[in-house]
């Protein structure tokens, strides 16, 4: 096992003076100031040297007091035996903000970089396609994450979308800024350039027979609005674009103004398939910031919710793939659903909601399972199982299924590795990672699973890795009803209002992969930082080059069968 | 106009015939008359009822999800809820849907969207918003990218508060826009 004091060492001899303010959490947690200067060849010696091949994206912080930006780059690694997260920190200026861009080394850093360039303005060196990816173009470069952004001003009322009519004919709608936020200085008076469809259409349409194609933002593929334009040549995919930010609602940045209680209510709605997962990321980094210790039945109370939320999703994830490659129909997805109902019904039982829980609590649980949970729960799961047992029977043996869908979307290991996908997309591929295994939390590492692999990594290989491991999450399940102890469900400790200054990097298994949560207190009662590292948003990356070369018809069943969350890209 | 404009007449006929009337206007108004008028008096008669009965009982909902109502809205339309009790089927384009269900969130990207695809309706159609995001912004009230008056934007017949509300006020919402719809009371534009 590699330890986070052995990487600082190695770190520090490798590069002398480069680093400051080391600080080793655990064995598992190390936090380094790097020089920005050196800051590519750092992550080139731990890619390279120290196996540090999982690049978790990165977290913009402004901290306004110093004048100055931080950009943490989050350094992990695929490898069983490494579980080290690297936090590296990346100061620079606040008034000429700019970092050099790790695009080179980790082809997934894009889209982070991408995020904390519109969010914050921090610009960075060496980025092949700086511009916009989730904010509307009005609103780009006003920078809304920065501490100084003024507020929050759309609560006019009134007419005031503006039609207009482009030079083809077209009619397009925008929201037209406010007097109010013009005088705010919250409209940027330059903005940064955006290619629009035709500049996009004129750019990489080559021929006569090439087109543009959109698909989306309002689509049946997946429960949440993006946009897909895929450039055909005949039936055959050339290049994919991928548009999101449809459903952005900025939570990062309500939940720096929400007491560190209310946080819990926004975690709910960033992924509303997997909500107690989100809440179990979230109550961990502060559990981890107060140093509680959760009492064992909470615990357990716990990681039966997370696994029939895991359920719940998994089986919604595969229905809605199966509505997409039609001709199957209806009738599977109407079976999964009804399924996914009594998996629901239990979660009522014990939360009180059917999707928004708000259940998980700093050290600790709301309240108790209620009574007869254990024999509801364990006939619920005996049904489930059998039903699951079927329909993995069911694609095993449907040829037609086969026919269509062996080889389709196809991804190898170390692209899935390289690229950053997450979950079962990436497991599907047969790499055995699972952050239940890799970093445990709660009581895992007491349990008995396997982490499900594929061996293909294509679209029939996804469902199927989904489908086995919902018999996983039943296995677990069980084992904990048999081990539940009594005992208290919250902690002793007084949880107090203001969290003592700090940071921390708690991660979970969500349905659709990794999830990490970097929080920052400054000892006041509101989170000073909340960064969301969304297992859909890495996921959602490696789709565009995915789908290059592909059918038009395999287009919408590969990027169902990725099971996405939107809103959780979004955020 | 009178009716010996049209076909000669002997004037007195002409006269007399404008005496006649039909739901209390001359009755020539109803000969010879622009496809306004014959809506109009469509509006005003019976004839109306018949339309509308057809029309509540087939009231086919956009599949657009938005948020967390949209994975309600799922569960609605799907087997355990079964909308197609009422008539409520959902559809995957615009262009064969009467009713545009917001569920959810409406961001400064997605209204320009929402207003295309609500134009792409046919006529006559309505809109139900579901959830506190879709009335007032709900919890993300004060967010920069959040649109929050969606009434505004769009007729809203029916509203129904929740984060997220249950399937079961998906019903209840439907069947509120069909009573809406049978009783004239309706926020339709256009026919």
């Amino acid at each position: 096992m590699t330890n986070a004091n052995d990487v600082l060492s190695s770190l520090q001899s490798a590069f002398p003076g480069a680093l400051t303010e080391p600080k080793v959490e655990s064995e598992m947690r190390l936090w380094v100031a790097v020089d920005s200067k050196k800051i590519v060849d750092v992550c080139k010696f731990m890619r390279n040297k120290l196996g540090f091949d999982h690049y978790s994206g990165c977290a913009g912080v402004d901290w306004i007091a110093k004048k100055e930006f931080e950009v943490v780059e989050i350094m992990a690694s695929h490898d069983t035996s490494n579980s080290v997260v690297a936090m590296l920190k990346v100061k620079t200026p606040r008034d000429k903000p700019s970092v050099p861009s790790l695009t080179g080394l980790f082809w997934n850093a894009n889209w982070y970089e991408r995020e904390a360039w519109e969010m914050f303005g921090i610009n960075f060196e060496g980025h092949p396609e700086l511009y916009p990816l989730i904010l509307v173009d009005e609103l780009v470069g006003s920078w809304p994450w920065r501490k100084d952004f003024k507020g929050y001003p759309d609560t006019t009322t009134g007419n005031r979308i503006v039609e207009t009519v482009t030079n083809d004919g077209y009619l397009e709608y925008s929201v037209a800024p406010h007097p109010a936020e013009v005088e705010a200085g919250t409209v940027p008076k330059e903005r940064p350039k955006y290619p629009s469809f035709r500049e996009r259409e004129e750019r990489d349409i080559k021929s006569d027979s090439e087109m543009i194609m959109h698909l989306g933002p309002q689509h049946a593929m997946v429960p949440g609005p993006f946009l897909l334009d895929v450039l055909v040549e005949g039936e055959r995919v050339k290049k994919a674009y991928l548009d999101i930010g449809y459903i952005h609602k900025g939570i990062e940045k309500i939940m720096e103004n929400r007491t560190w209680l209310q946080g819990i209510t926004y975690t709910d709605r960033m992924c509303y398939v997997a909500s107690l997962t989100n809440n179990e990321c979230y109550c961990g980094a502060v559990e981890k910031l107060l140093g509680l210790e959760v009492p064992l039945r909470a615990q357990y109370i716990r990681v039966i919710l997370e696994e029939l939320s895991r359920i719940q999703s998994h089986l919604i994830g595969a229905g809605e793939f199966l509505t997409l490659i039609a001709g199957v129909g209806f009738a599977p997805w109407q079976y999964m659903i009804i399924d996914r109902e009594g998996i629901i019904s239990l979660i009522e039982s014990v939360t009180g909601a059917r999707l928004t829980h708000t259940f998980v609590r700093f050290g600790g649980v709301r309240n108790d399972l209620p009574e007869g949970f254990a024999d509801q729960c364990r006939k619920t799961l005996k049904y489930t199982e059998e039903r699951t047992k079927e329909y993995i029977e069911l694609f095993e043996q449907d040829p037609i299924y086969h026919m269509r869908m062996d080889n389709i979307g196809a991804i190898k290991p170390e692209d899935g590795k390289r690229m950053g996908a997450a979950g079962p997309v990436l497991r599907a591929t047969g790499v055995d990672y699972d952050v239940r295994k890799i970093d445990p939390y709660l009581i895992y590492p007491e349990l008995d699973f396997k982490v499900i692999t594929g061996t293909k990594g294509d679209s029939a290989d996804r469902i199927d890795v989904r489908l086995r491991e919902i018999l996983e999450s039943i296995h677990i399940i069980e084992q904990c009803l048999d081990r539940i102890p009594e005992g208290p469900i919250r902690t002793e400790a007084k949880i107090p209002k203001k969290i003592p200054a700090g940071e921390a990097y708690y991660r979970v298994e969500d349905p659709r992969g990794e999830m990490g949560m970097y929080v920052i207190s400054d000892g006041g009662d509101k989170p000073y930082r909340v960064k969301v590292r969304g297992p859909f948003y890495a996921t959602f990356q490696t789709l565009t080059p995915l789908l290059e070369g592909m059918y038009l018809a395999d287009v919408v069943a590969t990027a169902g069968s990725m099971d996405g969350c939107p809103s959780e890209a979004d955020r | 106009m009178g009716i010996s404009d049209v076909i000669p007449v002997p004037a007195a006929l002409d006269d007399e015939l404008e005496k006649w009337t039909i739901w209390g206007r001359p009755i020539a108004d109803v000969w010879f008359t622009t496809t306004e008028n014959i809506h109009r008096i469509i509006e005003m008669g019976p004839i109306k009822n018949v339309l509308n009965w057809g029309r509540k009982n087939s009231v086919y909902f956009l599949m657009q999800p938005m948020g967390c109502c949209g994975v309600e809205m799922f569960v609605f339309g799907a087997a355990p809820y079964d909308s197609d009790r009422f008539g409520c089927i959902p559809r995957n384009t615009p262009r064969q849907t009467d009713v545009m269900i917001i569920s959810g969130y409406i961001t400064r990207k997605y209204l320009p969207v929402i207003k295309n695809l609500w134009e792409q309706m046919l006529e006559p159609k309505w809109v139900v918003a579901i959830g506190e995001c879709a009335i007032s912004g709900g919890p993300f009230y004060d967010s920069y990218n959040i649109i929050q008056n969606t009434a505004d934007y769009f007729p809203i017949d029916v509203f129904v508060p929740g984060c997220p509300p249950r399937p079961e006020q998906f019903i209840e919402a439907l069947t509120n826009l069909q009573d809406k719809i049978k009783q004239r009371k309706d926020n339709r534009r256009g026919y």
